[in-house]
């Protein structure tokens, strides 16, 4: 952990080391899931080169299975494309709920740094900003979001490749489907502050379980969608009708 | 064939444009910030979201919601929790425990037949 003794360029790199261990740990996770969407995807007669691609420049899991999967089945590009929009239409709210915490990056950097965006990259990125102290001084932010950022990217791509390559040939007998959901659960926990997160988590889960019928994924948005409603009426009763901030957030600490 | 390859090509690319736009909305300029009756509602965004993908893959994994199914993945879930609480919230020490649980208890079941 970084200290105050510690001059900037330590600190920058401790935020690196820190970045590359966390988004490290999430490839591990990701590995059983990465693996059986490259293997499942080769079989939907797409072009390898194509599969690979797609976990470079949509960088979203499920988007991809699902788009792919309709390219496979002869779907029209249309439909294609606005399955993988409806699906990844929730990272509206991760750019929105990240604008109080970057605004003072310049635009580059934030449209660069938008690119990478994904799930579990915003669940540390969020994190991190969130956390007692913030994300320290504005190198050290960009350190974590671009190390977390990048080793992600190139790891969801070498797994997919993988998964492609040899997906076939691993063993069907080792169960490791839950990897993924524990590791969001273990991604979500550091972000409940108080009773409004809470409610908005189990809500946001129960909707989308509920809702697990719908098309095009649709279920995450709508649990997303009645989470936030219902986490927003907690916190309306809990801390008035204040134009105050959540006190668990230091987004001015962040913009240090 | 080649003609399909560019259309999956053009599906795939146009994909990424909206993914990418999606991400950067509200990032590309400051006259494109959330409105201010709901910056205080942002930080339910990570909860809501992460609660969303969570939840059904830990009550229902696979999409299977059953006895045999769902309390191995619940339970292995609040040792996950558990595990990360003690561990001084570190998270490779919850997966660790989480997937621990979940195996040992995924046996037990085939074990007993359910």
């Amino acid at each position: 952990m970084p200290t105050p003794a510690l001059d900037e360029h330590d600190r920058v790199r401790a935020a690196m080391l820190q970045a590359a261990r966390d988004a490290g740990l999430l490839i591990a996770a990701y590995i059983p899931f990465g693996v059986a969407m490259g293997a499942a995807l080769a079989t939907t007669g797409v072009e390898p080169w194509l599969i690979v691609s797609s976990s470079v420049v949509i960088f979203a899991g499920a988007a991809q299975l699902a788009g792919i999967e309709l390219l496979g089945a002869g779907a029209s590009v249309a439909l294609v494309v606005l399955t993988i929009t409806v699906i990844n239409a929730r990272h509206l709210l991760y750019s929105a709920s990240l604008e109080p915490h970057l605004a003072a990056w310049p635009r580059g950097l934030r449209m660069l740094g938008a690119f990478l965006l994904a799930d579990p990259i915003y669940a540390l990125v969020i994190a991190r900003f969130e956390r007692p102290g913030g994300a320290g001084a504005r190198r050290e932010q960009y350190a974590y979001v671009f190390t977390s950022g990048l080793v992600c990217l190139v790891g969801w791509t070498t797994l997919t490749a993988v998964g492609v390559l040899v997906g076939g040939l691993i063993p069907d007998g080792i169960p490791l489907e839950l990897a993924v959901p524990l590791t969001f659960l273990l991604l979500l926990l550091p972000l409940v502050k108080d009773s409004a997160g809470a409610v908005a988590a189990i809500v946001g889960g129960a909707g989308a379980l509920l809702a697990s019928g719908l098309p095009l994924g649709l279920s995450t948005l709508v649990g997303a969608a009645a989470g936030l409603v219902a986490g927003g009426v907690v916190l309306s009763l809990t801390q008035g009708g204040d134009a105050g901030r959540p006190g668990a957030t230091d987004a001015g600490a962040s913009r240090a | 064939m080649r003609g399909r390859a560019v259309l999956d090509a053009l599906a795939i690319l146009l994909g990424a444009v909206t993914t990418y736009v999606t991400r950067v909305l509200f990032l590309v300029s400051k006259k494109l910030r959330p409105p201010r009756a709901v910056a205080r509602y942002l930080p339910l965004v990570g909860p809501a979201v992460l609660g969303a993908i969570a939840i059904p893959g830990l009550i229902a994994p696979g999409g299977e919601l059953s006895f045999a199914a769902s309390v191995p993945s619940v339970l292995a879930a609040l040792a996950a929790w558990g595990a990360w609480r003690l561990a001084r919230r570190q998270m490779v020490v919850g997966l660790v425990v989480g997937l621990a649980v979940w195996w040992a208890l995924y046996w037990a079941v085939a074990q007993l037949g359910w």
